[in-house]
């Protein structure tokens, strides 16, 4: 499989201010891993030359969220070697890695002797290949990128973080410095959300449209397999949305759908509930880690003063 | 120097690096990785003597994890150095790497060390690998020809404004210095090398440049010797290192001894002063051997005598 090369890399506003949040806060070096989707975007071609040669397709990569690890070596060993068995489809949920950032302060903005070695051993695993989106072959996306995150060498008032993104080819075992692409809200903006495709996407269920006569017949045959169908789609409901009965949904489809506004209105705010309960559940949560995160560094503190006194 | 403000595991490696290094090893730009200063400094920059020259190289440990083995930036000018795959053979020496780096002990004073050491040599051959190379048959010869002599270093510096060059430091005369030298103080052996810079060349240019040549000692054995002062024989054209190096071999021997046999005069001098000038009388020779200035002591009516020889 040949190289893919990468045009430039696009990362929105609020996932690149994240991550630099995430990263200030955080009390030593960190690391961790990137998820997205590679895009083809075909080039305009505005010219009127007489010689058509077919412009090289561009690839895009969006990056569109993070995943961070509290403590080095955590998916690589000390000689950057990747564990593969660490880096499964199940470990990462199912999400789409197209590669990992590293973050550490007051060095230079270059990959290190480590970093190299996992960029180099992560595409290590072909089952982590993304297939590229409106792409005419079928060629897979090898995860290759690498997001570097460092601050100045001298003290600054300023909070001031540095940042630089990589695609590694191993063609040619280098490093190939990308543009980053920071994709905002706005009007100016609004052509760059042309490749957007949302992370969260409703739950696909199955909707069939009975004719009342046939209803009336099957009814006392198909209850018990209707109500435990019934009970399948209201689970998958409520993954992404809160105190929403499965009937209501009728409103979105057949005769009911005068009233969709209003029903479409009703879901949304539904939805919002409940990503409001998973925020309360976060930050409950993130209290718990914090908690056992600090334990953690004062066994490590432990351990290092014990150094010198052996 | 002083190393505060590390932790022990850190300072204690960075110590007994300074110490057991061969040569003369630079600390430089110590600094914090932390959010406060309260984990202590953990990342430095190191200036490891290399073909008569520095090579900088930045040591990240990380306060917080110390059980992890520190990780290193190299210079900006060595992209495509990766001493953790190195393609080629693998031999005893990557084995012995690797280890150091998987077998971590923070505990351990040495590893550091170590670790440079090993770098430093797959650094060296990486050179070498580059130098070989080169599109250039003059120095393909050259190469050929002394990369046989032991203790030889190379190195390819190219950068946007000035051409690419080849530097070599080669090591002149096999001689122990250090025994010749009665009661010597130096703690690292002396070495007289010969900095040789080709440029590389172009195809189209009709006759091959003169290297630059300049003669370098290591900086204790100036007190012998002034390096400075010995004027190099001309390199001829068309001549070759192999030619020119017996040349200058033979003609720095001569004044090496010729110097080591001066010291050993004035050192029968002094000391035939004894009986005459009565005891006690005591030569020092202040640390400088060829300083010229030997404080003499000896009873009577001046404190003491300098001796200029």
């Amino acid at each position: 499989m040949g190289d893919l090369v990468l045009q430039k890399i696009a990362i929105s506003g609020p996932t690149l201010a994240s991550m630099i949040q995430r990263l200030s806060s955080s009390p030593a070096d960190l690391d961790g891993l990137l998820f997205g989707h590679v895009t083809c975007v075909a080039p305009s071609a505005l010219s009127d030359d007489s010689v058509q040669s077919t412009p090289d397709s561009q690839l895009v990569a969006t990056i569109s969220s993070f995943l961070s690890f509290p403590s080095l070596l955590s998916f690589y060993d000390s000689l950057g070697r990747v564990d593969s068995s660490r880096l499964t489809l199940t470990n990462l949920n199912q999400k789409p890695l197209i590669g990992w950032f590293s973050f550490r302060r007051k060095t230079p903005l270059r990959p290190s002797m480590r970093e190299s070695s996992v960029t180099r051993s992560l595409p290590s695993n072909p089952q982590l290949y993304l297939p590229i989106q409106n792409a005419s072959s079928e060629s897979l996306f090898a995860p290759s990128i690498f997001l570097l995150f460092t601050t100045p060498l001298q003290d600054q008032f300023i909070q001031t973080c540095q940042y630089r993104a990589f695609q590694y080819q191993s063609s040619n075992l280098c490093f190939n410095p990308l543009p980053i692409d920071i994709v905002n809200i706005g009007p100016a903006f609004r052509g760059h959300y042309g490749a957007f495709s949302p992370t969260s996407a409703l739950p696909f269920l199955n909707c069939e449209l009975r004719s009342s006569s046939a209803i009336n017949e099957c009814r006392n045959e198909e209850n018990l397999i209707g109500m435990k169908r019934i009970a399948k789609d209201q689970s998958e409901l409520d993954m992404c949305a809160e105190g929403m009965q499965i009937g209501r949904l009728n409103q979105l489809i057949g005769p009911e759908a005068v009233n969709y506004t209003a029903g479409l209105e009703d879901l949304y705010k539904k939805m919002l509930c409940k990503i409001e309960s998973l925020a309360r559940l976060v930050e409950a949560s993130s209290a718990k880690v914090v908690e056992q995160e600090n334990h953690n560094r004062k066994l490590r503190y432990k351990v290092a003063r014990s150094a010198g006194l052996e | 120097m002083s190393l505060d403000g590390f932790p022990p595991f850190i300072s204690a490696q960075l110590h007994y690096l300074i110490n057991h290094f061969p040569d003369k090893i630079k600390v430089e730009q110590v600094l914090s990785g932390g959010k406060t200063y309260t984990g202590g400094l953990d990342r430095f920059t190191l200036l490891i003597p290399y073909c008569l020259d520095y090579i900088k190289w930045d040591i990240i440990y990380n306060a917080e994890f110390p059980l992890a083995p520190p990780d290193i930036i190299f210079g900006t000018e060595d992209e495509d150095f990766h001493p953790l795959h190195m393609t080629g053979r693998v031999g005893e020496g990557d084995l012995k790497f690797r280890n150091i780096l998987s077998d971590w002990n923070y505990k351990d004073p040495t590893r550091l060390l170590a670790l440079i050491q090993e770098l430093r040599d797959r650094y060296m051959a990486y050179q070498k690998k580059r130098v070989g190379e080169v599109d250039d048959d003059r120095l393909t010869f050259e190469i050929s020809t002394i990369c046989s002599r032991e203790g030889i270093e190379m190195q390819i510096s190219s950068g946007a404004e000035k051409p690419e060059e080849v530097k070599f430091a080669v090591p002149l005369m096999d001689m122990n210095i250090n025994k010749m030298v009665h009661g010597c103080p130096w703690r690292h052996p002396q070495k007289i090398y010969l900095q040789v810079i080709y440029p590389v060349g172009k195809k189209y240019a009709s006759t091959p440049s003169a290297p630059r040549l300049k003669l370098m000692s290591t900086t204790e054995l100036r007190a012998l010797f002034t390096i400075e002062d010995v004027k190099l024989p001309s390199w001829l054209d068309g001549m070759c290192m192999a030619e020119y190096l017996p040349h200058l071999e033979e003609s720095l021997q001569k004044q090496v001894l010729e110097a080591v046999s001066l010291i050993d005069i004035r050192r029968h001098f002094i000391e035939a002063l004894a009986p005459l000038l009565g005891r006690p009388l005591e030569a020092d020779p202040k640390g400088n051997i060829s300083c010229f200035l030997w404080i003499l002591r000896f009873p009577g009516a001046l404190p003491y005598f300098n001796s200029v020889s």
